[in-house]
């Protein structure tokens, strides 16, 4: 049965099984790839996307429960790189191998739309679920302050 | 590299000394159709094989090496464009795939910036030098009167210029020299100059491909059920229960295959390596695979070592560090010169096994045809994947293409190619473009391990306070037997350097490895046996410095003694200048003398290898009972020679120390009954933002000296400089990783 929902501000239905997770609708029935599977258990935090807003870990999120909402890839933030975090992701150069930054962008900029002034304590909060094995922790704080700081800092989800 | 360079004498020579090695530079004769065809109106200038100016007056410049975060696709571009005086802003990087022209492709031994840096700057100063002629001849005036910058080359005396892009018909018909003339350094406008990544927008915006982005029209996914134990074949599995579970294509035995090593060398009796055997589930979408191989029932025979515990393995390296071993490096007289000691002292250090657990799990996607082999593989090593597939299909190696993707972190997992070969294995029988996909539990439970290992150490001191006597002994599986087999050398086998410090600075000094046999498979991780050896050669280093009563920054430097250079065999003579200038910089920066409020401590570190020098100094808090530790600031200087990119240097010690703080505070891989017992990162933990220091500092020195290796030698140092600086607020001396649960058994 086909699930319905809206996909970077547009409509999206696919037909795949009610329990295939996001993730995978994603990346191998929609071939988006910029959606990163790294555990499987929502423990690294790579595959993250924002549904109604809120940072979610796609890996686990059953497609079916996602109909009738909005959901918001790294792909849907913005066009050409130009969101206040994708920016300030790039003064700072964040990203070493990357496949995890999709993730580390889309719960920053779910911080920063609750916390438009985060504190070090806020982001080691909200941070701490995505893991990075390059090690880039250091420069994603600087980069979040750096959009909090930015005019239009107070992110906007594009969905 | 050189094939009369063997493995073992290349790996001890670049982690001591830092060899150069000659990689093959390709004049226009092997270039590609790109130059045959520049000659013509609107065409390319494509001298050799690593750049090429576009008729609009883009430069492309290709990466021959991987990208798998260290900054290759920026490092090694800004070397060709240095010399061909190119305006950076036009520079496009392209990503080689496997090909001979681009000369040696492995991506590892932190050796990219350090074997290309002489053949890239050849590369655009030869171009630059046919494009600097082509204008002098258009301007029928000396070669010595005009000049190149920015794309530009410019005749001085009447300031005329022309723009690269308007020469690329009358370059292209130069011969390019083998021998051009190279930019003083002084002269450097780019190498030297912090420069940001060139990947960075595709990595914010999803765009990047690695591995596992890789689409192919009609392409199946795969996931395999590996044997549990290493060595372990299927013997019997459910295949007809599964072919009819929805969307599943095919059920395929895959039987261990030899892989080639990273080096091309040949192995003896008693290498291991191959792939995992097992059982692949193919699908029509990953989550179709990940479902069906659920229901996949599969009875292995397991090999007699299979008994292996986490525990059996330490009691037997126990055992075997606390005997005599093969001899390494013997100097004076340690057993005499120790029995006349002031002072002794002894410790036993152990360091676990590691797996990799790169945040892109393994994967490959192969598509087999016609008996010809496509694969998309995110490898440090494409030649040895494009053999070992080669070998394992039974078809030429020129029918194997190879497109490098972007890495999604390597450290040294992706120097093994058994993603690749089984890819290709699936794909064959699969009829169809195959994908393998490893889950994170596949990727943590069939690695190549870094090896457990135990160390046991004695020291003395003369009634003066100096070290005189230093005995190491070491026992872990042998990385170096597990790939070459077990006729090599003892020597050879050993997982300790001979050369490391405090060897050579300490007049009676001996150390001595012997090998203990593990169902293990084996690799290479970050920094390899440095890895382990450094946390135990710095932090006993540390108990010595202590329990002479001296501050450990002075013992360092009293037993450094003067700079000089020390002569030590064929490699490149020892820097001890270099040492000093590294130890005396973290000092300065680290504000090392001042004191400390009570719970806090430092704690200094060295490591020295890969042609640069690593010194780190670590603060940490830990609280009263101890049962709580937190790093707050880690301060690194290394010398580095010539830091081509400093901004990528300062990035590779950012995140060698965060990788090297995993293990120093969380990392373990236990086995029992042959089985890892991890398998996410629920249970294999490493680090987080919640863990990362709120400060690394990083500072680097000034040098005009070769370049050295940046990804490797930040690591080695983390873990025994948290160590020390544990020691130093506490008192507690940790001896085994990782830290916390030492702490918590305390």
């Amino acid at each position: 049965m086909a699930i319905s929902f809206t996909l970077n501000g547009k409509a999206q239905s696919v037909d795949v099984s009610p329990d295939m997770p996001l993730l995978w609708v994603l990346r191998d029935t929609l071939n988006m790839t910029g959606t990163k599977f790294g555990c499987g258990m929502a423990l690294c935090g790579a595959c993250t996307v924002h549904i109604n807003g809120e940072a979610t870990r796609s890996c686990i999120t059953a497609i079916s429960s996602v109909a009738g909402k909005k959901v918001t890839t790294i792909e849907g933030l913005s066009a050409d790189g130009s969101h206040p975090v994708q920016q300030a992701w790039m003064e700072e150069d964040v990203p070493q191998c990357g496949y995890c930054q999709s993730g580390q962008i889309m719960s920053a900029v779910a911080l920063l739309t609750k916390k438009p002034s985060p504190t070090d304590a806020d982001i080691d909060d909200a941070m701490s679920g995505n893991i990075c094995r390059c090690g880039t922790y250091q420069r994603i704080r600087k980069a979040i302050h750096r959009a909090a700081s930015m005019k239009g800092g107070k992110a906007k989800s594009a969905a | 590299m050189s094939s009369n360079v063997t493995r073992r004498v290349f790996l001890k020579t670049s982690v001591a000394a830092g060899v150069s090695l000659v990689v093959p530079f390709y004049w226009r004769s092997h270039a590609g159709p790109s130059a045959k065809a520049a000659a013509s109106p609107g065409a390319s200038f494509a001298p050799n094989a690593w750049l090429e100016i576009a008729a609009d007056g883009e430069v492309k410049i290709w990466c021959g090496k991987s990208e798998m975060g260290q900054g290759v696709r920026t490092a090694l571009p800004m070397i060709v464009a240095e010399e061909l005086c190119c305006d950076w802003q036009r520079v496009h990087v392209v990503q080689a795939d496997l090909n001979a022209k681009h000369g040696e492709q492995l991506t590892g031994g932190s050796l990219s910036v350090r074997t290309s840096y002489d053949n890239l700057r050849k590369a655009g100063a030869a171009a630059r030098a046919i494009l600097l002629s082509a204008a002098a001849t258009q301007w029928n005036v000396p070669v010595s009167e005009c000049r190149t910058e920015n794309s530009f080359a410019i005749h001085t005396p009447t300031h005329r210029e022309l723009a690269y892009e308007k020469l690329i018909a009358a370059a292209s018909a130069l011969q390019p020299p083998a021998d051009p003339p190279l930019k003083n350094p002084s002269e450097f406008t780019l190498i030297g100059k912090p420069t940001r990544r060139t990947d960075t927008k595709l990595k914010i915006t999803g765009a990047a491909k690695f591995g596992l982005d890789t689409r192919v029209p009609g392409m199946l996914f795969a996931l395999v059920e590996r044997s549990p134990v290493y060595g372990g074949t299927p013997r019997r599995f459910n295949a007809d229960e599964l072919k009819s579970a929805p969307h599943v294509r095919a059920v395929i035995e895959l039987k261990s295959a030899h892989l080639t090593h990273q080096f091309g060398d040949t192995s003896g009796p008693g290498s291991r390596n191959y792939t995992c055997a097992g059982v692949a589930v193919v699908a029509d979408s990953t989550w179709a695979a990940m479902q069906a191989r659920k229901l996949l029932k599969v009875e292995w025979n397991e090999p007699p070592s299979a008994s292996e515990s986490t525990a059996s393995l330490r009691e037997k390296m126990l055992q075997l560090a606390s005997e005599p071993g093969a001899v390494i490096r013997t100097d004076g007289d340690f057993e005499k010169a120790h029995a006349d000691c002031a002072k002794k002292i002894e410790a036993v250090y152990e360091v676990p096994f590691l797996a990799h657990a790169t945040m892109e799990p393994m994967n490959c996607t192969a598509h087999v045809r016609n008996g010809e082999c496509e694969l998309w593989a995110p490898t440090q090593v494409p030649g040895a994947a494009a053999d070992s597939v080669a070998s394992a299909l039974g078809i030429p190696r020129e029918r194997v293409k190879l497109h490098v993707t972007f890495i999604g972190g390597g450290f040294g997992r992706r120097l093994i190619q058994d993603y690749a070969v089984e890819a290709a294995l699936i794909s064959r029988e699969g009829g169809a473009p195959v994908q393998v996909v490893w889950s994170r539990e596949d990727d943590i439970r069939h690695d190549f391990y870094r090896p457990a290992a135990v160390h046991v150490l004695h020291a003395g001191l003369d009634a003066q306070g100096q070290l005189v006597s230093w005995r190491h002994r070491g026992s872990s599986p042998s990385i170096d037997t597990f790939y070459n087999g077990s006729g090599i050398s003892p020597q050879a086998a050993a997982q300790v350097e001979s050369l490391d410090f405090p060897a050579l600075f300490v007049p009676n000094f001996r150390l001595e490895f012997a090998v203990a046999e593990s169902v293990m498979p084996l690799g290479y991780w970050r920094s390899v046996s440095a890895s382990g050896n450094q946390f135990v050669l710095s932090s006993f280093f540390d108990e010595a410095a202590h329990a002479a009563g001296r501050d450990p920054l002075e013992f360092l430097l009293a037993a450094f003694g003067p700079a000089r250079k020390i002569p030590v065999g064929d490699g490149q003579p020892l820097d001890v200048g270099r040492r000093r200038a590294v130890v005396e910089l973290v000092a300065e920066k680290s504000h090392w003398h001042q004191a400390l409020p009570a719970g806090r401590g430092r704690g200094i570190a060295v490591g020295f290898g890969w042609g640069s020098y690593v010194a780190q100094v670590a603060e940490v808090t830990c609280d009263a009972k101890q049962s709580t530790l937190r790093v707050d600031r880690v301060v690194c200087a290394i010398d580095c020679g010539i830091a081509v990119n400093p901004l990528g240097v300062k990035a590779q010690m950012e995140s060698a120390i965060n990788f090297g703080l995993a293990q120093t505070l969380k990392s373990a891989i236990t086995v029992s009954g042959g089985k890892v017992d991890q398998s996410n990162f629920h249970d294999y933990e490493v680090l987080r933002m919640n863990d990362a220091p709120p400060i690394i500092e990083v500072h680097i020195v000034p040098s005009t000296d070769p370049p050295g290796g940046c990804g490797e030698p930040g690591v080695p140092p983390v873990a025994p400089a948290v160590a020390n600086a544990i020691f130093a607020a506490t008192g507690k001396r940790v001896r085994r990783l990782p830290i916390r649960a030492d702490l918590r058994s305390a």
